[in-house]
């Protein structure tokens, strides 16, 4: 079996792969969080920030964002690793799509809610902590799990910033062995093989929030 | 590299963010013990081996000459043809190893070193050359012919030099496209005659032109001269690479390593007789 | 110098202006590759949408794990594969016609989704009073199913189409010559990216920015007509 030969090297490349993946996905939820939550919750200005932040990550392609990152934005002085340059543009990416998953969440805990929380002399910190937050998590888990599989799916173009994750693999050894067929398959297979399992992870995660928000808050007292 | 070195790593230049300016000097790349350098991923210019390592002419010479200098460790780097010189500005590396041709409009953007090799042009077809073509102008002649060049080489200027249209020029991004594509979409590959006879190699279904008539460009057939880029700010390490490249060009070892990648004696005096200050000015 | 438009990067205004028609050219690519692209996705995902409702589970399944496949994989590499093992099979299809199919296999994942939530919305007695009224399997799609699920699925639809436009640049790594390949290859001639990568990434905002108000007012003006989105 030729194919057995290009394992070693593609599992290589599938780590890089899970690692941007898996970093990307972190620092995207806190980026979505955050510029969520100022969308809904921040004032005029912190978000209005949030908004173009948002549109202007969600409006232009993230293939024109990684070379803009990558070729354009050293020559005025300022330049990450390749690796981070890839990490933190997918993050802001996905982390743009994810705001809008987080206000959208937000924005559908409804008004009497809000005015219970006032009842009770809640803050607003403690409102959006207390009450927003767990069931507007609950709400997300489902297009987070979406828009995980589209992290791992877009980190594929971070080969072409000369980043050797599996995509990347695939095309050095395609480039010596011209047996595009095997390779190709065998890549697809792995990225496929990556999406069910972080479908998998994605699922354990949303049942930890369920539960969590099924008993608030004991602890608080 | 495993999962914590990426977290590390990018931790380490998020929290870094801006590079540092300025020229990079021969002291900061031994302070630091390595070098940055990119290749192209053609063979045998440059390119990377399966295990990781690099190969080529250019690599070759350029370990030899690093390790003269004294620096320990090449850190390597595959990047498209067409984005050596842009990667080389946005200092994503500190010097380029791809044999470039030193021509007057890159040597605009870039220091390079003498000239570590020379070479003529080629053309790869599919088996037994059906299209009967035996030099670039013959491309030119019949306007329904593509042909596939890598994005950002220079063999598209000889190409338009001698008639050839845009719309029958197919760009691709790496050398290694070429074979799939002279099978499929375009009926040959300009490149360098060295690229084309490694590709041909032990390849059933395409073939090098042979004999095959060098491009004349402005009355005089085309020759290329390969050199080693630096950023123009790094004057100071490209001067002490350079000295140390002119000093190896007189030694065995560097003749041996040309050999082995087929270049002629020929084209090895050739590279040894060009002064890169005449090469930019287009003499 | 390309499609005979000549670039003067002297200042980055005077680079920007002279490349602006040769990025438009580009733009009409781009638009062309996404229209070719969700053509093809919407009716293969309706075909895909079709066969998962299918009777025989042998034929729901394959559909579905296909689906699932062609989901679950980057366009990237799925239009790697495409570009370069067709062509082993005997099939050569130019650049442009395989992005424009690669965009459309992925794309036909998630419209095929979108057929399946509109064609399930349709209330189950809908079904049986069809069935009771003799309609053929056809006449209840033509009459009482589609009619209802189209407007469901517009928005939906559209916010594909959207994020479509945004995913042709990959395709530029085929050697199509859309904007993003194009600015590639102005910036590789002159060794200058900042100006021509903005310029597109400007291009697709405006672009996005048009679509979305676009797909606002659509949202908007549908329950205007009478027909319940949800």
């Amino acid at each position: 079996m030729e194919w057995l030969s290009y394992l070693p090297a593609l599992s290589r490349g599938a780590l890089i792969t899970a690692g941007i993946t898996l970093s990307a996905i972190a620092i995207g939820a806190v980026a979505a969080f955050a510029a969520g939550i100022a969308r809904v919750e921040g004032g005029r200005a912190l978000s209005l920030v949030a908004l173009c932040y948002t549109e202007l990550f969600r409006g232009t392609s993230l293939l024109v964002q990684l070379f803009w990152f990558y070729y354009a934005l050293p020559l005025v002085g300022i330049s990450f690793e390749p690796v981070a340059t890839g990490i933190l543009v997918l993050s802001l990416h996905v982390g743009a799509y994810g705001s809008e998953i987080v206000r959208g969440a937000l924005q559908s805990v409804s008004v009497q809610q809000h005015e219970a929380a006032r009842a009770l002399n809640f803050g607003r910190a403690q409102t959006l902590l207390h009450i927003s937050l767990p069931q507007a998590l609950v709400e997300m888990m489902p297009a987070f799990g979406n828009l995980a599989i589209e992290t791992l799916k877009l980190s594929s173009l971070v080969s072409l910033i000369s980043i050797a994750d599996l995509t990347f693999r695939a095309q050095s050894i395609r480039n010596l062995t011209l047996d595009s067929a095997g390779v190709y398959s065998l890549t697809l297979v792995g990225y496929f093989a990556m999406s069910l399992v972080l479908m998998l992870i994605m699922r354990l995660i949303e049942r930890l929030v369920r539960r969590g928000a099924a008993f608030p808050r004991a602890a608080h007292s | 590299m495993p999962f914590s070195k990426i977290a590390g790593l990018s931790a380490i230049a998020l929290a870094a963010g801006l590079s540092a300016a300025g020229a990079t000097t021969l002291k900061d790349v031994k302070d630091q013990g390595y070098i940055r350098v990119a290749t192209a991923n053609e063979v045998p210019y440059s390119y990377m081996k399966d295990d990781g390592t690099s190969a080529g002419i250019g690599p070759d010479v350029a370990n030899a000459v690093l390790k003269k200098l004294g620096v320990a460790e090449a850190n390597w780097s595959v990047t498209p043809f067409g984005t050596l010189i842009p990667g080389l500005k946005a200092k994503r590396f500190d010097f380029v190893a791809a044999e470039q041709n030193i021509s007057p409009e890159r040597c605009k953007q870039v220091s390079f070193t003498e000239p570590n090799s020379s070479y003529g042009e080629g053309l790869l077809v599919k088996k037994g050359n059906p299209k009967k073509l035996t030099t670039y102008a013959d491309i030119a002649k019949d306007p329904s012919l593509k042909v596939a060049v890598v994005s950002g080489a220079n063999n598209i200027d000889f190409l338009r030099a001698v008639g050839v249209k845009d719309s029958q020029v197919i760009f691709i991004t790496a050398n290694a496209d070429a074979l799939a594509t002279v099978q499929s979409r375009a009926d040959a590959y300009a490149a360098t005659e060295l690229t084309v006879a490694s590709l041909a190699k032990g390849q059933a279904n395409v073939e090098q032109v042979a004999p095959f008539t060098d491009p004349v460009v402005n009355g005089k057939p085309v020759r290329n001269f390969g050199g080693f880029a630096f950023r123009p700010e790094d004057k100071e390490l490209r001067d002490a690479f350079n000295a140390a490249l002119v000093e190896f060009r007189k030694s065995e070892d560097y003749k041996k390593i040309l050999g082995t990648y087929g270049l002629s004696e020929a084209s090895i005096k050739a590279a040894a007789e060009r002064k890169v200050e005449d090469l930019c000015a287009g003499k | 110098m390309m499609y005979g438009f000549e670039w003067d990067t002297t200042t980055p205004l005077s680079y920007a202006s002279s490349i602006l028609p040769i990025i438009l050219i580009g733009l009409t690519v781009t638009l062309q590759a996404a229209a070719a692209g969700f053509a093809i996705a919407l009716v293969l995902g309706l075909v895909f949408a079709l066969l998962r409702r299918s009777r025989f589970t042998a034929v729901s399944w394959t559909t579905a794990i296909v689906v699932e496949f062609l989901r679950d994989t980057p366009l990237l590499v799925q239009l790697f594969f495409l570009y370069y093992v067709l062509p082993d099979y005997g099939i050569t299809l130019p650049a442009f016609l395989t992005g424009a199919l690669a965009l459309g296999l992925q794309y036909s994942a998630y419209t095929s989704e979108v057929y399946r939530g509109g064609i399930e919305a349709v209330p189950r007695g809908q079904w049986e009073a069809a069935t009771a009224l003799n309609l053929s399997r056809l006449q209840t799609y033509r009459d009482i199913v589609v009619p209802q699920i189209v407007p469901r699925i517009l928005p939906a639809m559209g916010n594909y189409l959207v994020a479509m436009i945004k995913e042709t640049p990959v395709l530029s790594v085929v050697t199509v010559l859309e904007m993003m390949g194009l600015a590639n290859m102005i910036g590789e001639r002159t060794f200058e990216y900042l100006v021509p990568l903005t310029l597109v990434g400007l291009i697709f905002l405006l672009l996005t920015l048009i679509c979305s108000a676009g797909l606002h007012r659509l949202q908007k003006a549908l329950p205007k007509a009478g027909i319940p989105l949800r």
